[in-house]
């Protein structure tokens, strides 16, 4: 295979920061719009690289949904390192390269007419966030919406107005919980697994997405097969060291795999016989 | 396959042609008598008989540090950077050719990296048969004693002043013929050149793994929790030696940094190995890898399955540079397979 032209395969191409947005003491919400007008045409899961020159580059899930004409799109950034302190420190108006969308992504066709079970601890919330407005859009094509939401602590939250506003919703259940409550919190105390019992489902018309800290997902797949919930039912994004998206530089592997091209959405079957996948 | 016969007194001017054109590197032995692929020079002494270069060829197609962006910091914009000068690898052994050939699949498949396409693409290859062997190869044992793609000419020396020519492209038949007609090889001197072959195979069957190299994937596979990657990687350094070495090995880092007036900078990819303690160390400090077994243990699941899954040959043309590289004499694949065939064999 010979390449056609001279497009180099991680040459990031122009976005701006349009509008930034504080979501919890570390956590922001960044909307970009793409240079060249285009769409960036993700599907919910996927993940783009983000440049900021002189800096570095970084893997981050995209929080928005895919919409047809719209150049924008969201992602929400927690600060833990040289790119992310970087990017917090950004002013609005600022240019910075993107490549990508890339990886796998949750089905949104295989879940049409069925009932979506969302499980999100801490920031696995950001790239869920995407799949639960993708389906909220198309609300008529799927069947129940549920979601489970964990945190550490009340103020690690994030996107608290805007859950509020799904908590108001009647075509939807948010069941949320933190693990450590603070006195103002007058809502769900204990670990994610504690929201399990609380919900009822259809086992066998339930589709999981399931993102979160590499610990939850141990303690979180037990209690959907409990359910009776089809382990092949089950999707799951797992996140690992990248450096270039595209199965080349060896960071992301889980065993044989690529957690940038064949991940981070994987279907629950494929990785369970794999030992460095959870 | 066409092939040729040219006799030794060709050869410098042929390369003195072609270095007109090309970068052209030979193997040369240094004073310490390590052969290394070298530019090549009219003063130079080709090393003929070498056995192994003592470095890789990935370099000439992945070098250890390559620009990939400069950008402008003040304007926020960078520009793909996309150096391929013309190349000329002349004397590379069938399992270096190999070595060349699973990296062109891999930088291939699903997005191709084009930087690496750009410079493969500039380069010649001549493949040369080896008179010696090292003493620490096994490459007649993983499928790695022959090639029929990925060079252009492969000379095989047939007499003390001539060599049986096999011409693969188009540039190869060109390059070769630069100087004018040459004879077509005879039926005798392409039985010579099978002869000479077959006692190099010969020779390097002596040392091998001791199984059919296909059916390391299956053998990995159940040996996941087997004691030995414990039990060597108790002596791992993680030093990355074994991996640097290696003609097959591919992983990279990306890093950048600003000029010093701060006007501008690059992005650059470095190598990078699955050894070094930091390879899957993520924020947070949460390290995917963190202990030298799974480090070690992950390096053999990529040459003897991982790899294989998705090209269908071992990660490993068996050249023994890691042999060489480590100094607590634990990377030698062909050991790491055997001890796990013969666990097997003394369980059932
Ligand atoms: C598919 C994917 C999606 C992600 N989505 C989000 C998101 O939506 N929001 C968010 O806040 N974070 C997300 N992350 C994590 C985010 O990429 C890291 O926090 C970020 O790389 C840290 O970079 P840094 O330079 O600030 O930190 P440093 O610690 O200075 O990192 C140095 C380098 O280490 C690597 N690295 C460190 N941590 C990670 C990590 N967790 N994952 C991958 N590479 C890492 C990066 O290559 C980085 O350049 C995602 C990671 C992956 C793999
Ligand atoms: S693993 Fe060792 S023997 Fe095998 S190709 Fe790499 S350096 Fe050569
Ligand atoms: S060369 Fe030897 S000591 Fe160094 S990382 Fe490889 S196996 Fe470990
Ligand atoms: S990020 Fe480089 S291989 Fe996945």
């Amino acid at each position: 295979m010979s390449p056609k032209n001279n497009f180099s395969t991680y040459a990031p191409r122009p976005a701006t920061l349009v509008k930034k947005e504080k979501l919890s003491d570390l956590v922001s919400l960044f909307e970009f719009e793409q240079d060249n007008g285009k769409a960036l045409a993700h599907k919910p899961g996927q993940f783009i690289m983000l440049s900021i020159y002189g800096i570095g580059e970084a893997p981050f899930s995209v929080s928005s949904a895919p919409e047809a004409g719209n150049a924008r799109f969201e992602l929400a950034v927690r600060k833990t390192g040289t790119v992310t302190n970087a990017l917090h420190d950004l002013k609005e108006g600022t240019k910075v390269g993107i490549r990508g969308p890339y990886g796998s992504y949750f089905p949104v066709q295989k879940f049409m007419g069925k009932d979506t079970l969302f499980v999100a601890g801490g920031l696995g919330y950001i790239p869920l966030r995407s799949l639960l407005r993708y389906q909220l859009k198309h609300r008529d094509e799927y069947g129940r919406i549920i979601v489970l939401l964990g945190t550490r602590n009340p103020k690690e939250r994030i996107f608290v107005d805007r859950l509020a506003q799904l908590k108001e919703r009647t075509d939807m259940e948010i069941h949320e919980t933190v693990d450590v409550p603070d006195k103002n919190w007058k809502g769900n105390v204990g670990v994610i697994t504690t929201l399990f019992p609380k919900v009822e489902i259809n086992p066998q018309n339930t589709f999981v997405a399931m993102v979160g800290p590499p610990i939850m997902y141990r303690f979180c797949i037990g209690p959907c097969m409990d359910k009776g919930i089809p382990s092949k039912h089950i999707y799951v994004s797992l996140e690992r060291r990248m450096k270039c998206g595209l199965g080349k530089c060896g960071h992301c592997q889980i065993n044989g795999l690529s957690a940038c091209v064949e991940g981070p959405v994987f279907k629950y079957d494929d990785i369970a016989p794999l030992s460095e996948a959870i | 396959m066409t092939a040729y016969t040219v006799s030794m007194e060709h050869i410098p001017p042929l390369l003195e042609l072609w270095a007109k054109e090309y970068d052209v590197h030979v193997p040369v032995r240094d004073v310490d008598g390590f052969v290394n692929f070298s530019p090549w020079r009219p003063s130079a002494e080709i090393a003929w008989d070498y056995d192994v270069a003592y470095n890789s060829l990935k370099r000439f197609f992945l070098p250890p540090r390559e620009d990939l962006l400069r950008f402008d910091l003040a304007a926020s914009t960078a520009e793909p950077v996309m150096e391929a000068p013309l190349q000329l690898l002349f004397g590379v052994h069938p399992y270096d050719v190999k070595a060349i050939n699973q990296l062109d699949q891999l930088m291939d498949q699903g997005t191709a990296d084009v930087n690496y396409r750009k410079r493969r693409e500039a380069t010649v290859l001549v493949a040369l048969t080896p008179e010696h062997v090292s003493d620490l190869a096994f490459w007649s044992s993983v499928g790695a004693d022959s090639v029929d793609i990925g060079f252009d000419m492969y000379f095989t020396r047939i007499s003390p002043s001539s060599f049986y020519v096999e011409v693969l492209s188009p540039k190869g038949e060109e390059l070769l013929l630069a100087r004018g007609e040459l004879p077509r090889s005879t039926l005798p001197e392409r039985e010579a050149a099978k002869r000479k072959k077959a006692a190099i195979r010969a020779k390097a069957d002596k040392n091998g793994i001791s199984f059919p190299w296909k059916q390391t994937p299956k053998l990995m596979s159940r040996h996941w929790d087997s004691p030995l990657w414990r039990n060597k990687a108790r002596h791992c350094l993680s030093c990355g030696s074994c991996v640097m070495v290696c003609p097959t090995c591919y992983c990279f880092d990306v890093r950048e940094e600003a000029d010093l007036d701060l006007k501008g900078g690059r992005r650059f990819r470095e190598w990078d190995g699955c050894m070094l303690p930091s390879f899957a160390l993520v924020a947070g400090d949460h390290n995917f890898r963190p202990e030298a077994r799974d480090r070690y243990r992950h390096r053999y699941f990529r040459k003897g399955k991982y790899i294989f899954d998705k090209i269908g040959e071992l990660g490993c043309v068996g050249c023994g540079r890691c042999v060489n590289a480590c100094t607590t004499g634990i990377a030698n694949p062909m050991a790491v397979f055997n001890d796990l065939w013969e666990a097997d064999n003394h369980e059932s």
